[in-house]
């Protein structure tokens, strides 16, 4: 194991991932859900899954996903969420 | 005279125990019914709440999965770690240091949303939540316009 590598990799990822919409994301749902667990693991399940692809592939799968696609799916998930949680009484119904 | 109004009276007074004790057992029995009957709607309601937080776990695993999947493809940090993984040619390495991050950076997200709902009533989380999560459309939806 090439522990300098690991800690290269494993600070690169932190700091360029602080504060970046992801953790933004886990934090607003986080505070606002009812089941914060399930917030974590599936952030952490997506997160790991999109870096696993990205050094499997061993580039960006821009490569064979349209970029401009990926981001609108990833905007229409985001602003549903947002809907959820800001319609009056979403979360009773 | 006195001893048959008693004889007369003893046997009204022991019915009248009788039926008052026999009210009162079925009073208790009543209650005890009502009691099991409510024992049984609470287990069900408990059920109920149950499932209702499974299927919740699932809806909100499901729900965050997809959205943070879809925006961390072709995010910087996947640029990042293809960008080392390519140099070294250690991908495993290189995946173990950036998993490890990820999670650390979930978990603390995860953790400051619980600490903040804890400080902050529920109505305002959701809106500034609510807020924070459309900014991040905005801003997907901007990067969209301008690339």
């Amino acid at each position: 194991m090439d522990w300098k590598l690991f800690f290269v990799s494993f600070a690169a990822v932190f700091i360029s991932e602080l504060g970046d919409k992801s953790q933004l994301a886990a934090i607003a749902l986080g505070g606002s859900s009812p089941s914060p667990r399930a917030v974590f693991f599936g952030t952490a399940c997506a997160l790991l899954l999109a870096s696993g692809l990205s050094v499997l592939i061993g580039g960006s799968s821009s490569f064979f996903l349209p970029e401009k696609l990926v981001k609108g799916l990833a905007a229409v998930g985001f602003g549903l969420l947002a809907v959820r949680l800001l319609w009056p009484n979403a979360k009773n119904a | 005279m006195t001893s048959s109004d008693q004889t007369s009276r003893e046997p009204a007074a022991s019915t009248e125990e009788d039926s008052s004790m026999a009210a009162k057992a079925a009073d208790d029995r009543l209650k005890h019914l009502a009691q099991r009957a409510q024992d049984a709607q609470r287990a069900q309601d408990t059920q109920s709440a149950q499932d209702a937080q499974s299927s919740g776990f699932w809806l909100v695993f499901a729900s965050t999965f997809i959205t943070i999947f879809l925006a961390e493809l072709g995010d910087k940090t996947q640029v990042t770690t293809m960008l080392i993984s390519a140099e070294s040619q250690a991908p495993t390495v290189v995946f173990f240091g950036a998993g490890l991050a990820l999670i650390a950076t979930s978990l603390i997200g995860v953790l400051l949303g619980q600490w903040l709902s804890n400080r902050v009533s529920e109505e305002t989380l959701d809106i500034c939540a609510g807020v924070l999560l459309l900014l991040i459309t905005i801003g997907l939806v901007s990067d969209i316009v301008a690339g």
